[in-house]
């Protein structure tokens, strides 16, 4: 037993050499032992080949692959002559694909727009890059129909798949407060989801038909049974509700330590659903609070009234789903843009709050206990109270989220909420970079996209172009989406666990190690 | 608890209200004069519940003896143990469908004892392998990297079963007999139930003599009391923990046997369900005990029969998997060290 | 140094960039193809209709001469356990489409299947319903709609295509079975079905027979074999609790004693304790509202091995293909009788007939599917509705309630003013040495029906 390697004590911090322990650490020991320039021939290498593989049976594939891969060499070109050049020689050859007819203008103008961003001066790039990212995402709807096709994930989504992908960008946005900031695993995550989906449901759709009560409802004859509220004071009431469910979930839960908590939250996670599908009959009362596994449908759209609808100009629809008879800049507005609009502002609201809590003393609490539990509480920082904040918060805009998506898709089914979306939403943070908002919301516009659209096109994709000597796979990939969801986990935690565009402190804390040996392990009564 | 508390001094933690332990002593109390009124009424059918529960106990508690080795070790929960169980049930099946096994066959036993090995073999190298290739790496990681890792290896598990299976079920033959071993009063008792006891009984029994009584079994508990302690002292905690790993997918496979033999279906997703049940016998019982994860799982065995079985005001199946998730979740609130208390590195 | 190296990198990428560029100019036909190919070959020109969109729908099918006019599309689970089933009902439209050389009238039809389930539920999904029905009701040329196969997805799409503009778009459902969609009735939720038209004009009609006529056919069914005291189980799914609901309902008007009602857990492992309730209940009979893939047949050995061989063990149509059931449960499964709406495929007439073996001639010799059937069926009524018409979106929906077909594939029925079809026997099967047999076919009467 001698030959054993000497054990790195667990949870002492060991800032400075990283422990050489397992095949992970070894092998980055090794690559970074390379020369630099043994290194970047390695990768280029490796990236001509994964260029030269892939276009082989899908040209424009291997373009795109040589071409990202060329975007992220750009940077390391320094001399700003050869910078020139390089950007030149990238346009002229989108130009030149487009000009082949392979793929729209839209290609090489996208990208000579992405590059005079880089030219701005650096005083101004603070504020020049988001407004440019806002404006660009604002706009989508107008140049949508104009975009390429991405090779191998298909084309761009269009304004629906927008609107779905926003609204998993607000949860993970959510689960990232609770997660990200504060460290608390949640694994039921989607237990918020559902509250803030039946909220919407009960007061503003034919549920309660034995009462009829209208407040602010739009697009609904004004003598239908049910309550009918205005989606827009449901959103602020399914965020308080579901506000107020965390904090009932969380009270008893948060003195647990780490992992017994996900286990709670998987518990709730798991019970919540199924009293929604019991929930047509409780316990043989014959009250009916959920329509059990019917499911609640349809609910009441969002709309501003005519009156508001006048007072704007028509700039706010009175009603979402009979809009809108109007021309913007040669686009003929509809619905489904109304709808992405409005996620839009939700989704900007939530990052904002998002932003300003993590810089408050509430932010700086979560940290704190996040990285040294014990230290935390010594300074002073009261465990409870932060850590029911972080979980309040989180559930509040998981709320707003589910409400929102209940009114979009004007339903909401027990069989909507399974364990797999609290993973699925979990994984668009870790991917993204915990306690990052910017990378979740990029891991998670990307996960959200590869879920509706791009697992499938991917496939099909594999099936059709995909030819070794006869041989056609013919692998259903939407069917393993999970495992898929599975390995971005494994992998990102395994190789990069700060994520893809990770939030310095949180890098360091992988790292380097925390101290999170948790303050009351298992005090029970 | 006193020392809980002395050890950690800055514990300034809302206390429960002191009239917790009577409610729950109130909740104690309804539940058996409802088991008793049940049995009242129709006894036979408790009894026959009652032994059904036993029997289903007996593959939790295989699972859970998994949860809890390992917990005990690493304090991790192993998210993707219940889906090494699966693995297991479907090699078993396969190989069982594939010997074309059958009942009364003269090489039945011979046969079902090699598909035992086969699947303990197999699931305990793929649970030491998964170790080594998602856990390992990850020690000295803030402590929920390896639990997040562990979900996205159940999640794989359960994909390469759906990708090699698809998404229905997997029959095995039905090879257990099925007559009485006796019938009492309207009570039948049949021998398959009995060989699922047999078969786990003896297991149990082995695991606890290899853990109290050999060096190997030593060397795990002085890992799990102090890591560092024990590498001080020439264990070779890595091995340890490899080893911890082996025996516990071991288990598993085992019941997967078990399962495959005795319930007959297998589907990709049952495990994860069955591992997540068998975790919550594994804190009911206290985690890392091992005689408290057995008797956890009988007791979620028994609840879940008699939520489904008995006539006399029962919530019902309805409700089954609620029950058993507020039974975990309300132990971890008020009595996180579990019915027989405890067994973790700090609380052992 | 570095930027030496860096510079070498990216020019070696710009490399291959420009020549892939220039390479890909010359086969520029070649892989043209690979996205916008009609899946049934032979190269379709499709332009002239906007094509739904290719994250949920496949190629636009069409064949025939010039441009198609007109868009329907089918809306099925085509991933999880009902796959089979589902891709051989796309291939029965397209079949009938290709009969019909793509002509209904006067207009040239093209057709899209869309797919409404995604991977990780397994089965159909209300964000990926919601988000088909506003493509079908913002794409214009969309005339028509072919589907659910599930009440659920049903419930959003049909309000949203009632909306939709120059609306509504007509839907036809060949598989909807849940009571709510067209009529109220004992366990509807309030304001069916006329919440599912909100403009107050109908847009959906099915050719299959509600819950409530199945319900009443099995009680029937349980009071001609005897039967005096049944046990309810549902999978608390929207079609098994439904099913199982109306079932309920018409047993009790058939003197039936109901001797419990309870779900059973499609996750759980084992139902013996469910098995031991059954038999203490004293009932002869057990009915499973529910679909056979939530373990039926599991549970189907766990009732037999308990509850004897003398016990009636009765499923609906969620228990189809009986292949599976068989499968699942092997010889426990003897004896039990499974209902289908509808005639079997063996007592067809006419044009059934006709299209069942023209139908398997042309895939492989398979006798069809009943929901192929149905959708055949379905794909015909909308047919002639848009033939009727004068190609407008509201008159199509209009004339779909005009139906009155004569010697169809399932037989002479109507469409009446609720969307329901006037055609509603029930097929009993009875699983015989590991087979389906014929065994009866119950025409429920309307007393029993309105009571279901």
């Amino acid at each position: 037993m001698s030959e054993s390697p000497p054990e790195q004590p667990r949870h002492v911090e060991t800032r400075g050499a990283a422990p050489e322990v397992g095949y992970r650490n070894r092998a980055r020991a090794a690559w970074h032992s390379q020369s630099q320039e043994r290194r970047w021939a390695i990768v280029i290498g490796a990236e001509l080949l994964l260029a030269i593989l892939l276009g082989l049976p899908d040209t424009s594939l291997g373009i795109g692959v040589a071409l990202v891969a060329a975007l992220f060499w750009l940077p390391k070109v320094t001399p700003i002559p050869w910078r020139l050049v390089a950007e030149a020689a990238i346009l002229a050859i989108a130009g030149a694909i487009a000009g082949a007819g392979k793929a729209p203008w839209s290609l090489p103008f996208v990208l000579a727009i992405a590059f005079a961003a880089w030219w701005i001066p650096t005083r101004y790039r603070r504020w020049a890059i988001p407004l440019l990212v806002i404006l660009a995402v604002v706009f989508y709807p107008f140049y949508l129909q104009r975009l390429f096709e991405m090779p191998l994930f298909g084309p761009f989504p269009d304004q629906s798949t927008a609107v779905v992908m926003l609204v998993f960008i607000m949860m993970a946005v959510g689960l990232n407060i609770v997660v990200g900031y504060a460290g608390l695993l949640d694994l039921g995550y989607v237990a918020f989801y559902a509250m803030g989906a039946y909220t919407a449901a009960w007061f503003a759709s034919l549920q309660f038909a034995e009462h009829t009560w209208h407040f602010g409802a739009v697009g609904v004859s004004p003598t239908l049974a049910g309550f009918h509220v205005s989606i827009w004071l449901l959103l602020i009431l399914a965020a308080l509700l579901t506000a107020m469910t965390g904090v009932l979930i969380g009270l008893p839960t948060l003195r647990l330590r780490g992992d017994y908590l996900a286990i709670v939250t998987l518990g709730f996670g798991e019970i919540l659903p199924q009293v929604a599908r019991n929930g047509d009959n409780f316990f043989g009362t014959g009250f009916n609070l959920t329509n059990g596994p019917n499911g609640i449908t349809p609910i009441d759209s969002p709309g501003w009234g005519n009156r508001i609808s006048d007072a704007t100009g028509g700039f706010l629809p009175s009603n979402y789903l009979q809009c809108c008879d109007r021309t913007l800049l040669g686009h003929q507005v509809s619905s489904a843009d109304v709808f992405f609009w409005t996620a839009l502002v939700l989704l900007g609201i939530t990052v904002f709050c998002s932003l300003r809590l993590r810089d408050s003393r509430l932010g700086r609490a979560w940290v704190a206990i996040r990285e040294d539990e014990t230290a935390a509480a010594a300074m002073g920082v009261p465990l409870m109270r932060t850590k029911t904040w972080a979980y309040a918060t989180g559930a509040f805009f998981g709320g707003i989220a589910g409400a929102y998506y209940g009114s979009f898709k004007s339903a909401t089914f027990p069989g909507d909420f399974f364990f797999n979306i609290s993973v699925f939403i979990l994984c668009m943070v870790i991917l993204g970079g915990m306690g990052n908002v910017w990378g979740v919301i990029v891991g998670a516009a990307f996960l959200s996209y590869l879920d509706r659209e791009g697992l499938a096109n991917t496939g099909s994709w594999i099936n059709s172009n995909i030819n070794i000597g006869g041989w056609h796979p013919n692998i259903d990939v939407p069917l393993y989406a999970s495992g898929i969801y599975g390995a971005i986990i494994l992998i990102v935690m395994l190789f990069r666990p700060e994520g893809l565009i990770p939030s310095r402190r949180r890098a360091m804390e992988f790292h380097e190690g925390v101290h999170d040996e948790p303050l009351y392990d298992s005090t029970g009564s | 608890m006193t020392t809980e508390a002395s050890r950690h001094p800055l514990a300034s933690l809302p206390r429960l209200p002191s009239g917790a332990g009577s409610v729950g002593l109130l909740f104690v109390a309804l539940l058996l004069f409802w088991l008793a009124v049940n049995f009242v009424k129709t006894p036979a059918d408790f009894v026959e519940v009652f032994l059904i529960g036993i029997t289903t106990g007996c593959v939790y508690a295989l699972v859970a003896l998994g949860y809890t080795l390992v917990y005990g070790i690493l304090e991790l929960i192993n998210f993707a143990h219940g889906d090494v169980f699966m693995l297991g049930g479907m090699v078993s099946a396969t190989l069982a469908v594939s010997w074309g096994l059958e009942a009364g066959q003269a090489s039945l036993w011979p046969l079902v004892i090699l598909i035992l090995l086969i699947s303990m073999a197999f699931c305990g190298l793929l649970n030491a392998t998964i170790e080594f290739i998602a856990y390992r790496p990850l020690r000295n990681a803030p402590r929920l990297a390896p639990l997040i890792t562990a979900i996205g290896m159940s999640f794989i598990l359960q994909n390469i079963a759906l990708a090699w299976k698809g998404p229905n079920y997997v029959t095995a033959p039905d090879v257990l007999p099925t007559g009485d071993v006796f019938s009492i009063g309207g009570v039948s008792y049949t021998w398959n139930k009995l060989i699922v006891v047999l078969i786990t009984v003896p297991v149990l029994l082995a695991l606890v003599w290899l853990v109290q009584r050999t060096r190997q079994g030593k060397a795990m508990r002085a890992t799990a009391q102090d890591r560092d302690a024990s590498a001080i002292m020439g264990i070779n905690v890595n091995r340890t923990i490899s080893f911890t790993f082996l025996i516990a997918g071991a288990l598993a496979g085992s019941a997967g046997l078990i399962y495959a033999l005795y319930v007959t279906t297998v589907r990709f997703d049952q495990g994860f369900q069955l591992g997540l049940i068998a975790f919550t016998s594994a804190v009911l019982g206290g985690i890392g005990n091992l005689p408290g994860a057995v008797l956890g799982a009988v007791l979620i065995g028994l609840v879940q029969a008699f939520n489904e079985g008995l006539g006399w005001h029962t919530p019902g199946s309805d409700w089954t998997q609620s029950i058993v998730f507020s039974i975990l979740i309300l132990i971890l609130v008020f009595r996180p060290e579990g019915l027989l208390g405890e067994q973790t590195p700090e609380g052992g | 140094m570095k930027s030496r190296a860096a510079a070498i990198a990216f020019a070696l990428l710009v490399a291959v960039l420009a020549l892939a560029a220039a390479g890909c100019g010359g086969d520029d036909n070649e892989s043209e193809g690979t996205t916008t190919e009609a899946s049934g070959g032979g190269g379709g020109n499709a332009s002239a209709v906007d094509a739904l969109p290719a994250s949920s729908c496949s190629a636009v099918y069409y064949e025939g001469d010039g441009d198609p006019d007109y868009l329907i599309a089918s809306d099925l689970p085509l991933q999880g356990a009902g796959r089979t089933q589902t891709i051989e009902m796309t291939k029965a439209i397209k079949f009938l489409l290709k009969q019909r050389n793509f002509k209904v009238g006067d207009y040239s039809i093209a057709y899209q299947s869309c797919d409404d389930s995604t991977a990780q539920a397994g089965k159909w999904d209300s964000g990926k319903c919601s988000a088909n029905a506003n493509a079908y009701a913002r794409n214009q040329d969309v005339i028509g709609v072919i589907g659910t196969f599930n009440s659920g997805c049903a419930e959003i799409i049909a309000p949203i295509l009632n909306r939709a503009q120059n609306g509504p778009v007509a839907m036809i459902s060949p598989a909807n079975t849940y009571v709510g969609l067209t009529h109220g009735g004992p366990g509807t939720a309030p304001g069916e079905p006329e919440k599912y038209a909100p403009t107050g004009k109908k847009n959906y009609a099915r050719v299959v027979a509600a819950d409530d006529f199945q319900g009443a056919a099995d009680a029937i069914l349980a009071k001609q074999l005897g039967l005096t005291s049944v046990f309810i189980l549902n999978d608390k799914e929207a079609y098994g609790l439904g099913v199982a609901t109306n079932f309920r309902n018409a047993l009790g008007k058939q003197g039936v004693k109901v001797a419990g009602f309870t779900a059973w857990d499609g996750k759980a492992s084992s139902y013996e304790a469910l098995a031991t309730k059954i038999k203490s209940s004293g009932a002869d009979g057990v009915f499973l509202g529910g679909l056979v893939c939530e373990n039926g047949g599991k549970l189907i050995k766990d009732l037999r091995a308990n509850l004897g061989a003398n016990v009636q063990i009765m499923a609906p149509d969620g228990f189809t293909p009986i292949s599976a059931v068989v499968e699942g449960a092997g010889t426990d499964a003897e004896n039990m009788t499974v209902s289908v709406a509808g005639l079997p495929n063996s007592q067809l007439k006419g044009a059934g007939k006709t299209f069942v073996s023209d139908f398997s001639a042309d895939n492989n010799g398979k006798d069809p599917d009943p929901y192929s059937v149905y959708a055949a069926q379905a794909a015909e009524v909308l047919f002639d509705a848009i033939e009727r018409s004068d190609g407008s979106r509201a008159a199509v929906a209009e004339e779909l309630f005009n139906t009155d077909v004569k010697d169809g594939i399932l037989g002479t029925f109507e469409i009446d003013e609720k969307g329901d079809t006037t055609s509603n026997p029930v097929t009993i099967y009875k699983i015989k040495g590991g087979k389906q047999t014929d065994f009866k076919v119950i025409t429920p009467p309307t007393s029993l029906v309105k009571a279901a």
